[in-house]
């Protein structure tokens, strides 16, 4: 038996997941891939939301007319969401390898000094 | 342009199995693309796949000789024509008396021909993705050519 409240918790987790990985890592790309995690947590907490029981994906087709659906907008939402996530990780990882090409390194404790 | 090719791609194992996947992988693309109105899936998603085709090719066969194939201009100018083709669908509508109007018959519900004006914006949104996502890829390839360069 699957309690109503487990998904939640366990997206809360997987946000936790992608903020400890924002915070301790020194390596960029580390940090990039928990901004990323993050962020799809937070997409699928928008999707548990839109969740109801029994209920289909919210497509017509032959056979289910007329049945319970899950609500589409929360989906369309998170298209979007998830389209924007896709332009500001490629402007992260571009800006990650601008670092690369000035500093040689991708540790962050590395990149310190003003140069260029 | 500066890409990063030092000897042409990945092993041949991997470019075997390259060019026996990456026309299943287009077409899956092509697929989700044309019954996006029926089931799961859509202009973006099949968009992307079909990206990931090309990206596909890229990191096997090495940069060089795919940028040979398709030129960055090339997908610039075809992410442009999906814009367009979108907005000119858009403004079709017009004739039938409004924004994003459907000005093609309904046909039948559920067949693949159905929908009115929603499978031509599929295929333009299509265009559209997957030449921005590839023009992405190959920016990136660009940036990493010119950092090896300098070292």
């Amino acid at each position: 038996m699957i309690h109503a409240w487990l998904p939640y918790v366990l997206c809360a987790l997987l946000f936790s997941v992608g903020v400890y990985a924002v915070l301790s890592k020194k390596n960029l790309i580390k940090i990039i891939m928990g901004i990323i995690i993050a962020e799809y947590a937070v997409n699928l907490f928008l999707i548990l939301l839109c969740w109801r029981k029994d209920g289909e994906a919210p497509i017509l087709h032959p056979g289910a007319v007329g049945q319970v659906m899950v609500d589409p907008l929360p989906q369309a939402l998170v298209l979007t969401s998830i389209v924007i996530g896709l332009a500001t990780t490629a402007f992260l990882v571009a800006i990650a390898m601008r670092l690369h090409d000035r500093y040689g390194t991708y540790d962050i404790t590395r990149i310190r000094e003003l140069r260029g | 342009m500066a890409i990063h090719s030092d000897e042409g791609g990945m092993t041949l194992v991997v470019k075997t199995v390259t060019r026996l996947t990456v026309g299943l992988i287009f077409l899956y693309g092509v697929y989700i693309v044309l019954n996006g109105h029926l089931s799961p899936g859509g202009g973006f998603a099949g968009g992307v796949i079909i990206a990931l085709s090309f990206m596909n090719l890229v990191l096997a066969f090495g940069g060089k000789k795919a940028v040979e194939i398709v030129k960055k201009n090339a997908v610039t100018a075809m992410e442009s024509i999906g814009a367009i083709l979108f907005l000119g669908i858009a403004l079709l509508g017009f004739t039938e008396g409004g924004f994003f109007r459907s000005f093609l018959s309904q046909g039948e519900t559920f067949k693949l021909i159905s929908g009115g004006t929603i499978p031509l914006s599929n295929i333009a949104i299509c265009i559209k993705v997957g030449a921005g996502l590839f023009g992405i890829f190959l920016t990136l390839m660009v940036l990493m050519g010119s950092e090896r360069k300098e070292k």
